[in-house]
């Protein structure tokens, strides 16, 4: 898309992905959370007797878990729960070329532009619709050095014995309520499995996208990373604007193997009214490298925390993470990073940005186990605030049980200064564009990190923003 | 109703029943005014009306009363025994006012009974006050209607703070009038000595405008075979301009529980500075919640602990930005031995409007063992924009480099290691240099280092 035409589209604080499509589900349940539910899913997929009853006990575990009573305002999360489609079955197979895609969803992702980005710069696509992945596909170079790129369902399908290896490993049903929830009524996600000593170099995505009103979608991811091997995984998730709230919470479970290198990137931005509720977890075995991005810019909640389990001596943890609250915004986000061996490291770089009524929370820990001789963890969290109504909060957790460590947090609020944009000013620049080079400057290291397309969108999303924002 | 009599002579607390219960506040309440007395058994409905505090409270989270404290073990203290009064004391009580002699005034409180009270005459002719919060009671009871437990911390601030307003038996109550300005600083030191009791005792300090006072409170005890819990609720209220230290060691033995709830609440101009120092007892549990008030108000908050054995120490501190252009900045700082443990929460709230504000908070942990244990939370809650605001904590182990240094230019490893601690914990010392009390910490210190 054109700049100019994209900048045209949007006013101030338009949300740019608010358009639906009309398409019909081949099935959908009924609305809210029930055992009956939960047997269509499973029966729906075709899946053994043990995944039903993974799911069942998963059910009986969300149901006796109080709702949290920490983080962002849940209090009327129960209504949206009640009104809600657990499960919508948008077609009835999923496809490997673009062609074969139903027109009108084909439609949705061309506009998101997601053809366009595979054939130039990704190793694999994976695009959700509704519940269920509609489309995956893996470039045939990897797929002969046994890449293995396909819908969760067909993971299960077709690698039975890695899948039940891992799955439900590192994020537990009964981790918390909302793990549950999704160990119940998953559906849709990707498996991963990077052979040892496997390089890609360019990266896979997975797209996810709710289109319809009153949605719950509830992805689960396992990526299993074998030594030696180095991948990138990045997951976009938008959704058009209704009035009524729609619910997300995926579960991502990551096993990344000795001297093996893994980034996952996440860039949300979910319509303004969308829960999303998500855990995320990576295990990290010796001399492994594991990388969260996690760029939250939409929803109406985000309480998502990446974390990193580094069990193996010299692994290696990186959280960055970036949030954006604007208007009626909560994004309660952060990371965790947990020390179980020695000459374990890791950091956790936060940067903020609350606008309007906005609300940006840093919620983390940092924990060292007795034994992690020689553990080091830096964590770091920055908050800008840009209007008198702006709220942040920080809320590190740091537990340390290790003589040898070396634990640090530092966090720091602070208002666009006027003497920057007096700087800026002096310099003949305009005070909305001022405002915009400190936010840009502000984010820059970790918009640096992203793959291009997204830093683009990230900036254009700044200026944006901080249009009207001044005064 | 009973009216009001006159005091005991003997400091011996009267009608006290052995359990924590309402039988016992009754009694404490029955020679008291009636606006007193409705307080306590207000305060023991609160406390009833209260649940127990759990670890599934953010605010409990690292301390665990149900392993901690035996609540229900206690009895209540009966007061010092007819052998200890004006001029006889323990050692350890006359050893520790022996330091302090250079003091506007002194007050000595033995097993929750003040037994001695000093104040400079000219101090007294300026209308300073320094009594026995017994005494007070009927001494000066329009100021004592108006602060206790009412602005500072009422009985509805949590179970612990009703049970102590319930239970108090006595306390220390210091006014210090406009513009007086005591030039050294009010000594406080208690003793604790019966095992397998609750001692409540209150303190309540008052600064008026632009008066300015320095007061430091130290509380003692031997090991203690069964636990004995201190409570303490202290209210310092400082009207503008005033400038109030407020300082507390803590040097109890072995079995203490200590427990203290602090506010501190500092109108326009005010300088308020406080210092908790935490060294002794098995488990203490410090809450203080700085106020600040008013514009151009300002907070330092300091803190200092050395951890050994299986002490365990939790200070759970909160700046409360409530006016604009005021100022806080904390500092706590520990060293931790053996299989101590030290939880540290802090929190700097900014409310809505409190613009311009400065607050920051650090806390730094020392870890000196292998089995030792530090938690660190220092939490920020911003919600206005023109704020400057900052938090760091950290835990790590002695500097190798500084090691190194000391013991190239000829120190043993023990001496190197203890110079290191020293300079640590140091910095906070010297934030607050106020006269007595950095040498007598310094020694404390050294003696817990001795061991190393």
């Amino acid at each position: 898309m054109p700049e100019n035409e994209l900048v045209e589209g949007l006013g101030l604080d338009e949300y740019k992905y608010d358009f639906e499509t009309e398409h019909k589900p081949v099935f959908r349940a009924e609305p809210g959370l029930n055992e009956r539910v939960v047997r269509q899913i499973s029966e729906h997929k075709g899946e053994p007797e043990w995944m039903l009853n993974f799911r069942l006990k998963a059910l009986e575990i969300y149901e006796s878990k109080p709702m949290p009573d920490w983080g962002g305002d849940l209090s009327t999360l129960q209504e949206t729960l009640d009104e809600i489609y657990f499960y919508v079955r948008p077609q009835d197979k999923m496809e490997h070329s673009w062609d074969d895609v139903p027109d009108n969803i084909k439609d949705t992702f061309e506009k998101l532009g997601i053809p366009e980005a595979e054939q130039k710069i990704l190793a694999g696509v994976g695009a959700q619709y509704e519940s269920e992945m509609v489309y995956h596909s893996l470039r045939k170079e990897w797929e002969d050095k046994g890449v293995i790129f396909d819908s969760i369902e067909d993971g299960l399908k077709n690698h039975p014995e890695l899948f039940k290896e891992y799955f439900g490993t590192v994020v537990p049903s009964a981790d918390n309520k909302f793990s549950a929830m999704n160990s119940a009524v998953w559906s849709g996600g990707s498996f991963v499995y990077i052979p040892k000593d496997v390089h890609l170099d360019t990266p896979l995505q997975a797209y996810f996208r709710v289109n319809q009103e009153r949605m719950g979608q509830f992805e689960r991811t396992l990526i299993i990373v074998d030594e030696g091997a180095n991948a990138h995984y990045i997951e976009g998730c938008t959704a058009p604007v209704y009035s009524t709230d729609s619910f997300h919470s995926g579960v991502i479970e990551i096993i990344v193997k000795k001297n093996a290198r893994f980034r996952y990137t996440t860039i949300q931005n979910w319509s303004n009214n969308m829960y999303n509720l998500v855990t995320q977890r990576a295990i990290v075995h010796e001399g492994a490298h594991m990388e969260w991005l996690d760029g939250n810019l939409g929803s109406k909640l985000t309480m998502k925390y990446p974390s990193c389990f580094l069990v193996g001596e010299g692994a290696h943890g990186d959280i960055l993470s970036i949030a954006y609250a604007g208007d009626g915004q909560h994004q309660d986000t952060g990371g965790k990073v947990v020390h179980a061996a020695p000459h374990t490291t890791s950091s956790i770089v936060s940067k903020s940005i609350s606008k309007g009524t906005g609300r940006s929370s840093y919620r983390g820990l940092a924990k060292v186990y007795d034994g992690a001789t020689g553990a080091k963890s830096n964590v770091e969290c920055d908050a800008l605030l840009i209007n008198e109504t702006s709220r942040t909060d920080t809320f590190p957790y740091i537990e340390v049980g290790e003589k040898t460590a070396n634990i640090g947090h530092e966090a720091t609020v602070s208002k666009v200064g006027d003497e920057q944009l007096f700087y800026l000013m002096s310099r003949g620049m305009s005070e909305e564009e001022a405002m915009a080079l400190i936010v840009r400057g502000f984010i820059e290291p970790i918009a640096k990190e992203l793959p291009l397309e997204y830093a683009v969108e990230l900036n254009r999303l700044i200026e944006l923003e901080m249009e009207g924002s001044v005064g | 109703m009973t009216t009001a009599t006159a005091m005991p002579e003997s400091a011996q607390i009267e009608g006290v029943t052995d359990a924590i219960n309402r039988d016992a506040v009754v009694a404490l309440a029955g020679s008291e005014p009636q606006w007193l007395q409705e307080r306590r058994v207000q305060a023991w409905e609160a406390y009833e009306a209260t649940p127990m505090p759990t670890t599934r409270l953010e605010e409990w989270r690292y301390t665990d009363l149900s392993e901690k404290l035996k609540l229900d073990s206690f009895r209540l203290s009966e007061g010092p025994g007819p052998d200890v009064g004006d001029g006889r004391y323990p050692a350890r009580v006359q050893q520790a006012m022996d330091e302090d002699w250079d003091a506007s005034g002194h007050l000595v409180e033995i097993d929750g009974s003040v037994v001695h009270t000093d104040l400079t005459e000219e101090l007294g002719r300026q209308g300073v006050i320094l009594m026995s919060l017994r005494e007070a009671v009927t001494k000066h009871p329009d100021l004592l209607e108006k602060y206790l437990a009412t602005e500072a911390i009422p009985a509805s601030e949590g179970k612990f703070q009703a049970l102590n307003a319930a239970l108090w038996t006595d306390g220390i109550f210091l006014y210090v009038p406009a513009d007086v300005k005591l030039e050294l600083p009010v000594r406080v030191t208690r003793w604790i000595s019966e095992a397998g009791r609750a001692h409540f005792s209150r303190t309540l300090i008052v600064a008026e405008r632009h008066s300015q006072v320095s007061y430091v409170d130290e509380i003692l005890s031997p090991d203690l075979d069964t636990q004995s819990l201190a409570h303490d609720a202290v209210e310092v209220i400082s009207q503008d301009g005033a400038q109030v230290q407020y300082v507390a060691l803590q040097r109890m033995g072995k079995g203490a529980f200590y427990m203290s709830a602090q506010r501190t609440l500092a109108q326009r101009d005010c300088t308020l500075d406080t210092l908790n120092v935490s060294m002794g007892g098995s488990v203490t549990r410090v809450d203080l919640n700085a106020r600040l008030l008013g514009t151009g108000s300002n907070s330092d908050m300091l803190g200092l602990y050395f951890g050994d054995s299986d002490q365990h120490f939790d200070h759970n501190t909160s700046q409360d930005h409530v006016s604009a252009h005021a100022n806080s900045d904390l500092l706590y700082k520990g060293a931790l031995d053996d299989e101590s443990r030290s939880v540290f929460r802090g929190i700097i709230r900014v409310s809505p409007g409190a613009q311009q504000t400065d607050a920051y908070q650090t806390n730094r942990n020392l870890l000196l063992s292998d089995t030792a244990h530090a938690d660190s939370l220092p939490n920020l809650e911003i919600e206005a924009d023109d704020v400057k605001c900052s938090h760091g904590a950290t835990v790590g182990q002695l500097d190798k480099e500084s090691l190194f240094y000391l013991m190239s230019r000829g120190l043993s490893r023990e001496q190197a290691e203890r110079l290191v601690v020293m300079g640590f914990l140091g910095e906070v010392l010297s934030r607050l240099p106020l006269s007595g009390v950095s040498e007598k910490v310094t020694r404390v210190i050294e003696k817990k280092l001795a061991h190393i």
